[in-house]
């Protein structure tokens, strides 16, 4: 594993010339934030001011969710008129961040030509949360990598906690199959292997097992929690739709409230939106101020996708997203016969 | 912290008969139901047909809302892979379907509920069939009452 | 003021008191492992040792998803409601300050909302002083402190071996001589224990600049901090629902036939369809007017309208913002 500071010295050498060279108008990184075990998402437009970008442990954010809004089409002639050229936009991309690009690109959100992809070899992001519930009583103050890639951090007693990243790795990471960009124009850190590919499948497959009501009790006892907030598609790069389905007045399809049965909805039309376009990337899960495991209807859609289609998303920009493509002979044993 | 509270409607003196609500494709499915009942072919009478041009329309947020309203089941059914009139609709349709059943049945609620068929224009028995197998197949699961929602 | 002391081993009585006349919801441990205000069982331990709760105490009073009303064949008939007294016990200063600022948008003379008002006056709130306040909290530049008891019924700082009750409101009062048994007058030198309790605790909070902010947001509408600001904000609402004096919302009918409901949920005004018009017309269209309105709103036009700051430093924002946005910095910039 290539150590952090190496990575970000290169990432910051890499911005400079892109911005010094103008052969991007803006790069979308990560800067320190104000609170430990965070960053921010940084857009830089001024050359000079590369050393405010950082990659370490705690880049967790997938930054192309803000891609479309860069490249949003102007909404009349008229406006198209006025409307400056799109941007050229450099930004930095984990794996599951590179794939959400790679399906963003299939979707036509965004031009592959005004994008200058910056790949990061990735072996995992810190989960916030599960760094704080570690420290137990303790206040982290700040928080910092070790030359191994573990966590320290100084507590509001001055003293030092080291925290093994393993135990502290965000779910999605914990599961994740493609750490390193498939597609990048510029390659950062060595190449990094999944650590536990048939990770996401065990999660399926216990769940599965359980008996029917026995999955239905945890699915309502996980969404109780849900207040409705919408952060889970909001941090979704996926996510881009003008009007969400499910915010739609006129015909009113979901109430707005944390109705248990409005809940359940949500969720379940979200996971069928995102059958073979989520990335697994976990933003959902991070935004969350709940601590909802959103991924796990998602995860199984995923992984039928793969299983009866042959496709997984974000890995090839000229494929044909699954559900707007078929094959005579898809699978169809589900039906009906009288 | 909710405060809901529920509208409480009064309870029916019959028996509970289910409540299927089938979204048909206009071109196949509708008219095979249309041609069932012209053919004086009995089925049963839970099903309430909801027509639509083609089972491509289908978002399975409206399967879902159908549940919620008190639907014990739903069947969507459009023309046989090849024969739709737009062509690939119901093509398509099959991979959003096949995947809302994995769903469906991996969230905890009764497979059963939710079902798709292909039945074209002259299939008037086979109509009549597969509402008869849905509608059996729903009462025994009895009412609905995960998805429902009660105002 | 009445000022009395209750020990340790005396609060679990003092909680069942409360529980015979209502229903109590003090600090417990939740699945997740995090301190809730949660009702507790009498068999539960209740924890006294926390920063904060992760929710703020508004949804009891404005609740997320409220019915305000039914209708059925076209008649309309309010829920009747639970007729309980509710005990809030553990609720931090802050959010119990926050309560004030919920009081002038909702208990506002002719236009008092009857739902919100009902909620309130039934409902007991006792604060529990701060001793470990967090990197993100900053209640001391708005007002606020860690010992401060406005908005509460009840302020208690934790001592030694007992706890100083400080009443705070003719209910605090009350509820004080209702239990006045369990209670001992204050030993001398108590209040200044807990003072010096509320001090070291004051100390740990970093200040941040909001002095003069009406005029300095004033001055800096056009700015071209906004823009830069703004362009992290995902819109996902978690701020406005975490934050204790966020008060938005939205009023929806839930019908089936001729029978319903009017449900009242929160919102928020960093959506991008918050502010969007039948026309079509939005007058925030981007991230930029909403994220600055925010600010304004809490910063500006609260303390132009209602002589206060919308803002009591809990930090939720900051500590809960999936990409940590923090309106901090965006004070410290402004009018710099």
């Amino acid at each position: 594993m290539t150590p952090s500071h190496e990575i970000e010295t290169r990432l910051r050498e890499t911005a400079e010339q892109l911005l010094r060279e103008k052969r991007v108008d803006l790069f979308l990184g990560y800067e320190k934030a104000s609170l430990p075990f965070r960053t921010t998402p940084l857009f830089l437009t001024c050359p000079q001011e590369v050393e405010r970008l950082a990659w370490n442990p705690f880049c967790a954010a997938n930054l192309a969710v803000y891609l479309p809004r860069l490249f949003k089409a102007p909404a009349d002639a008229r406006q198209a008129k006025d409307a400056p050229p799109p941007p050229t936009v450099g930004v930095v991309l984990k794996g599951c961040d590179t794939r959400s690009v790679v399906a963003l690109i299939q979707e036509r959100q965004v031009p592959r030509d005004k994008l200058v992809l910056v790949g990061v070899a990735c072996p995992g992001m810190v989960d916030r949360r599960k760094a704080e519930r570690a420290l137990g009583e303790h206040v982290a103050l700040g928080a910092g990598e070790d030359a191994q890639g573990n966590v320290h951090a100084v507590v509001e007693d001055g003293t030092e906690v080291a925290l093994p990243r393993e135990q502290i790795l965000a779910s999605a990471c914990l599961e994740c199959r493609s750490p390193t960009p498939s597609i990048h124009d510029a390659l950062l850190g060595e190449p990094v292997e999944a650590k536990d590919p048939q990770a996401a499948r065990r999660q399926t497959a216990e769940f599965g097992a359980k008996a029917l009501a026995a999955r239905w009790a945890h699915l309502r006892q996980t969404l109780s929690k849900c207040i409705r907030c919408n952060a889970c598609r909001q941090a979704c790069p996926m996510c881009y739709c003008k009007e969400c389905l499910l915010d739609q007045t006129r015909p009113r399809w979901l109430g707005a409230g944390t109705d248990i049965s409005d809940v359940t909805i949500y969720h379940l039309v979200r996971a069928c939106h995102m059958a073979g376009r989520c990335t697994e990337c976990g933003a959902c899960v991070r935004a969350c101020p709940m601590g909802i495991d959103t991924r796990l209807l998602v995860r199984k859609l995923n992984q039928e996708v793969e299983d009866l289609y042959g496709y997984r998303p974000g890995e090839a920009i000229d494929a044909t997203p699954p559900l707007s493509a078929f094959a005579m002979d898809d699978p169809q044993d589900f039906l009906t016969e009288p | 912290m909710s405060q809901t509270q529920t509208v409480q409607e009064a309870a029916p003196g019959k028996e509970w008969e289910p409540k299927i609500v089938a979204f048909l494709c206009n071109w196949c499915s509708y008219a095979g139901a249309d041609l069932a009942g012209v053919s004086r072919i009995q089925y049963p009478h839970n099903v309430r047909v909801i027509r639509v041009p083609c089972s491509g329309r289908i978002n399975p947020a409206f399967l879902l809302r159908a549940l919620q309203n008190g639907a014990d089941g739903v069947l969507v059914s459009g023309c046989h892979p090849g024969d739709c009139h737009y062509i690939t609709g119901n093509l398509v349709a099959r991979r959003k379907f096949a995947l809302l059943k994995e769903l469906v049945q991996y969230a905890g609620i009764e497979p059963q509920r939710v079902q798709f068929s292909w039945v074209s224009a002259s299939e008037g028995g086979r109509f009549a069939g597969i509402v008869e197998k849905v509608v059996e197949e729903v009462r025994k699961l009895g009412p609905n009452q995960k998805l429902v929602k009660t105002l | 003021m009445t000022e009395k002391t209750i020990a340790h081993t005396d609060l679990e009585t003092f909680l069942d008191r409360l529980r015979a006349a209502g229903v109590v919801y003090a600090p417990a441990e939740d699945e997740a492992g995090d301190v809730a205000l949660t009702e507790v069982s009498p068999t539960e331990p209740v924890v006294l040792e926390y920063s904060n709760f992760h929710l703020s105490p508004k949804g009891f009073f404005l609740p997320q998803n409220q019915t305000l009303l039914c209708f059925k064949d076209g008649k309309a008939a309010e829920p009747s409601p639970p007729d309980q007294e509710t005990f809030l016990f553990g609720v931090r200063p802050c959010d119990a300050r926050a309560l004030l600022a919920l009081d002038q948008v909702f208990l506002d003379g002719e236009q008092s909302d009857p739902y919100y008002a009902r909620l309130r006056a039934t409902t007991t709130v006792i604060a529990l002083a701060c001793t470990r306040p967090m990197p993100s909290c900053f209640c001391t530049s708005v007002g606020g402190g860690p010992g401060d008891g406005a908005g509460a019924d009840i302020l208690a700082v934790g001592l030694e071996a007992d706890l100083l009750l400080r009443a705070q409101s003719p209910k605090g009062e009350d509820l004080l001589s209702s239990v006045a048994d369990l209670l001992a007058d204050v030993p001398c030198g108590a209040v200044e224990r807990a003072e010096e309790r509320v001090r070291v605790a004051e100390e740990q909070i970093a200040p941040v600049r909001v002095d003069n902010s009406a005029q300095r947001l004033r001055d800096a509408y056009d700015s071209p901090l906004w823009e830069a600001a703004s362009q992290k904000c995902l819109a996902c609402g978690t701020c406005s629902f975490l934050c204790p004096t966020c008060h938005c919302f939205d009023i929806t009918d839930e019908a089936r036939g001729s029978r319903g409901r009017r449900v009242r949920t929160w919102d928020c005004c960093a959506y991008p369809l918050f502010t969007l018009h039948a026309s079509g017309h939005n007058p925030r269209p981007t991230p930029k007017e909403r994220w600055r309105q925010r600010i304004m709103h809490k910063f500006r036009y609260a303390v132009e309208n209602l002589d206060r700051l919308f803002c009591v430093g809990c930090g939720r924002c900051i500590r809960n913002c999936p990409v940590s946005m923090d309106l901090r910095s965006v004070l410290k910039e402004v009018g710099a």
